[in-house]
């Protein structure tokens, strides 16, 4: 370990971080009540249907104890949450209509920007509501809708019923319980037969607001044949007491589509990130999850999918980066609930000045899945004594042709490493910079590239950070 | 599934009765009762990573008894077999062989009961037991086994000592409705040597009917620069449960080779903990499972670098055939002192049948990054279609290719065992499990 490697402290992550003073229109109390989420449903003027599935969430959220098998969500106070907020009255359609206000916080992330560029689609989400949202004509032309979850229960109330809640429901864990009880925002998206959406659709969002709740609530469907990239990515401001993300994301992917869901997960240190989410491919579809998170102070979110139809395909890329005061609990699931799926799980970690990062996943292969190949590899770098790394894999096999091989490593920069690059001319900052940034590619090299540029800067921003 | 340890005979009646008709001293009471508490506080399994794979409804607890009192049989058999140290041959209730060569007993080494040695040297026994480090003390079956032992053995041997012909210990089990609980220590000293073997058979008593119960322990404690070579085959018969703690604490440079071999009992749990301890000590182990019908085999593996410099390579192995599972779970803990450590963990099955299962469950735990190497693979995969082509193409049936490769996938740990008899008829019991009729010759 060399000086400068312990001198990595101090991860001042404020400079990602930023707030605005908002005049909020709507809000609800503090708490969770039964009055609370009837009256979002109410505010949102939502079928009957959808106030009893919310109050049926409500239920199983009361019941449900917290899970044990990870530490530290004893303390959320779940009375101090504020579960709706609406920023402004309406859905925005053109940039220009979105008020000053909101827009300076999207300018200072680079939205507008990446809008013009590269976007075909963005709904970005401001506290509790979508508040800004466009599709390029041509998409709407081709039949891809892609608009804020609650103007889709409205709009499109047939395809929403048929699948919302199918993919995770409330049941499923406390933490889906509670964002089935009070969901607000998020995306939908639904890509008809055979359309291949060319461009990726975006939507930015981030929390804003002290002990605010952020429940979003995502729902793609791709239809057979179909082809959709979907991007996210977040940031937040820093405050003393805890914020909550709790979101659920659903895809439905049918046979022969291709849904790729790239997150890329930059919270500030006082949020827990509870995430819930899921696919089903069927028959000859592929699904990938591209999954890094490097903010929040405590993640728990391992993306899974559920190889349902013959000859589908799982690709998980998982990414964490944890550093002074978080915990990165993330991973990966892959189900194999059909003949010749395949599954390939790759996890990537860096732990530094104290963090802790834990790859959790699951690999089940259940009887009737015959000749699935699968693969896990999970490799974990930690940058000084300070910090820690686990690894939890699950493997459970129950056909007899299965092929699934599984590894994991874990180990810090080799200082060898650093003195070749040092030799070349790298300070050793640089060369530790490069270092990681090589470690994380299997990651990067999958984004778009304004994304590769960002995240690799985000990176650079970590380490140099550390290193002051 | 993790409430259901309800051991009808467990109990401080059971435990106070047992300690006075051993005529134990109050210190080792004492023991027995900390223990007691233990095992009543704690849960089935207390990681939370497991819980989910604990499966005991297999075991009928009510419809056994266990042995109250453990005594020799009349004319214990005192002969030493040829290439043996020692034996010791406890088979059901009774101590049917207890044997030592002439060169062992003049080193100073014993092999022998608790009680025996009690009346001997009770300060080695009282130094080894006392304070309870010698199992674990999270683990609700270890705890009951120190608790509730009826029998217990200690293998000890002295600084400097090394004897080059194995010590056996051979356990005959399988009286429907009777239990067997025994704890073994066996302390090696300074720079002393040792090969254990230890054999798990049905006994003449075994018939099929009714549940049979062994429940024991491995308790290991290697002073500076000790090596031991532990051998376990256990081939008990299908109406047996099996259960053992084995726990390992290696001072500097102490050196331990686990070769554990699963073949036998309905349900076969067993946990593992190695504690390296000492600067440079290491563990190597290698267990193997070979189950058929509805075997289960759950096989706990917790290996912890505390001491700076220690290895930790392990391997498992398990081929399953019919309805039979293997759990095995393990992990690797790698403490903030623990600079240097080398720690590899490796589980790998073979499915034969459709209806087998396994769970792997290679966990690390990582607070010094300073490691030689800290990874851990795992595995599961049909028989290589290529091999079997190979093995066909030099004459061999098909099905002899299936069980050459399967055979040769369980061989590293047949090769571990310390007696050439002992590997031969390892080989024998596996070569015998592998079924002429079933799905897996198709």
């Amino acid at each position: 370990m060399t000086l400068s490697q312990r001198q990595m402290v101090d991860n001042d992550r404020s400079r990602f971080d930023f707030k605005d003073e908002i005049v909020y229109l709507t809000e609800t109390k503090r708490g969770l009540t039964r009055e609370t989420v009837e009256e979002i449903s109410a505010i949102k003027e939502e079928p009957e249907w959808m106030t009893k599935f919310r109050l049926r969430a409500y239920d199983h959220f009361l019941k449900r104890p917290l899970p044990t098998w990870t530490d530290g969500l004893d303390r959320i106070d779940f009375d101090k949450i504020m579960y709706y907020r609406k920023p402004s009255e309406r859905e925005e359609k053109s940039w220009d209509d979105v008020p000053d206000q909101i827009k300076n916080t999207f300018e200072r992330l680079g939205i507008p920007e990446a809008e013009r560029k590269f976007l075909s689609g963005v709904g970005a989400q401001y506290d509790s509501e979508v508040v800004y949202h466009s599709v390029k004509e041509e998409l709407s032309k081709i039949g891809v809708v892609f608009m804020g979850t609650d103007q889709a229960l409205k709009e499109y109330p047939d395809i929403f019923k048929k699948y919302f809640g199918t993919i995770v429901p409330p049941e499923d864990n406390k933490f889906a319980a509670l964002n089935s009880a009070v969901w607000s925002g998020g995306s939908f998206v639904y890509v008809p037969k055979g359309v291949e959406v060319p461009l990726p659709l975006q939507a930015y969002f981030r929390i804003n607001g002290e002990n605010t709740g952020q429940f979003e609530r995502t729902l793609i469907v791709v239809d057979e044949g179909a082809k959709v990239h979907y991007i996210e990515g977040c940031t937040a401001p820093i405050y003393a007491t805890d914020s909550l993300h709790v979101a659920v994301v659903e895809v439905i992917a049918l046979a022969n589509s291709k849904v790729r869901y790239t997150t890329i997960q930059n919270w500030s240190n006082d949020v827990y990130n509870l995430v819930t989410k899921r696919a089903h491919a069927y028959e000859n579809s592929t699904v990938e999850w591209i999954d890094a998170n490097t903010g929040s102070r405590k993640s728990v979110k391992y993306p899974s999918i559920y190889l349902r139809g013959r000859g589908a395909t799982a690709d998980i890329i998982s990414v964490a980066v944890a550093g002074k005061g978080q915990h990165q609990d993330t991973g990966a699931k892959a189900i194999h609930l059909a003949p010749d799926t395949r599954s390939r799980i790759v996890s990537k970690s860096v732990s530094k000045d104290g963090g802790r990062a834990s790859y959790r996943g699951q690999l089940k292969v259940a009887p009737g899945a015959t000749g699935v190949v699968a693969s896990v590899r999970c490799d974990a770098l930690m940058l000084d004594d300070e910090s820690r790394s686990d690894t939890y894999p699950y493997i459970d096999i129950q056909e007899d042709d299965t092929t699934m091989t599984h590894e994991a490593t874990v180990g810090k920069i080799s200082q060898d490493q650093i003195f070749y690059l040092m030799s070349r001319g790298l300070s050793e900052n640089e060369a530790q910079n490069l270092i990681v940034q090589g470690f994380l590619e299997v990651f990067t090299k999958e984004l778009p590239m304004e994304y590769a540029i960002e995240f690799n800067r985000l990176v650079k921003l970590e380490m140099e950070g550390a290193l002051g | 599934m993790s409430d259901a340890l309800k051991l009808p005979f467990a109990g401080e009646d059971f435990v106070r009765r047992i300690s006075a008709d051993l005529e134990e001293p109050k210190w080792l009471l004492e023991e027995r009762m900390d223990a007691l508490r233990l095992y009543d506080e704690l849960p089935i399994e207390t990681n939370n990573l497991f819980t989910l794979y604990v499966d005991l409804r297999a075991a009928h607890w009510n419809d056994i008894e266990p042995y109250r009192e453990i005594g020799d049989a009349p004319g214990v058999d005192e002969t030493v077999p040829e290439g043996v140290a020692a034996l010791i041959d406890v088979g059901e209730d009774a101590i049917v062989a207890r044997a030592m060569s002439a060169e062992a007993r003049a080193a100073g080494v014993v092999v022998d009961t608790f009680a025996n040695v009690l009346r001997t040297q009770p300060d080695l026994l009282r130094k080894a037991l006392e304070g309870g480090q010698t199992l674990p003390d999270d683990d609700k079956f270890a705890q009951f086994a120190r608790s509730h032992a009826a029998l217990g053995l200690l293998i000890h041997v002295p600084d400097g000592v090394t004897l080059e012909q194995p010590i056996v210990v051979r356990w005959s089990v399988g009286a429907p409705g009777r239990g067997l609980i025994t704890r073994t220590v066996l302390s090696l000293g300074e720079n002393a040597g040792a090969r254990v073997l230890e054999e798990q058979l049905p006994s003449a008593a075994h018939t099929g009917e009714g549940q049979s119960l062994w429940w024991g322990t491995t308790e290991t404690l290697l002073g500076p620069g000790a090596r031991l070579s532990f051998a376990g085959q256990q081939d008990f018969a299908g109406n047996t449960l099996s259960i053992v703690n084995r726990h390992a604490t290696l001072e500097q440079d102490a050196q331990l080779n686990w070769a554990l071999a699963s073949v036998g009992a309905q349900l076969s749990k067993s946990r593992i903990d190695n504690r390296l301890v000492g600067r440079g000590s290491a563990v190597h182990q290698v267990e193997i499972g070979f189950g058929a019908d509805r075997q289960l085999f759950d096989a706990t593996s917790y290996t912890r670098h505390i001491g700076t410099d220690t290895t930790g390579d392990l391997l498992s192995k398990g081929v399953f055939l019919d309805r039979a599972r293997g759990y095995y779970k393990g992990m690797i803990t790698i403490e903030r002192s623990a600079h240097g450590s080398d720690s590899f963990l490796g589980e790998f099955a073979m499915l034969l049948t459709k209806q087998a299962r396994s769970v792997t469950i290679p966990s690390l735990e990582i607070d010094q990054p300073d490691v030689r190497r800290a990874a851990h693979s795992s595995s599961v995969g049909p028989i290589d279609e290529t091999e079997i082509f190979y093995l066909m193409s030099r004459g061999l049936p098909r099905e002899v290719a299936r069980k050459f490769i399967v055979l040769g996938f369980l061989e590293p740990v047949v090769a571990r065992i310390p007696l050439a008899d002992a590997q031969d008829r390892l080989r024998a019991l596996l070569d015998a499990k592998w079924p002429s009729t079933s799905e897996a010759a198709a």
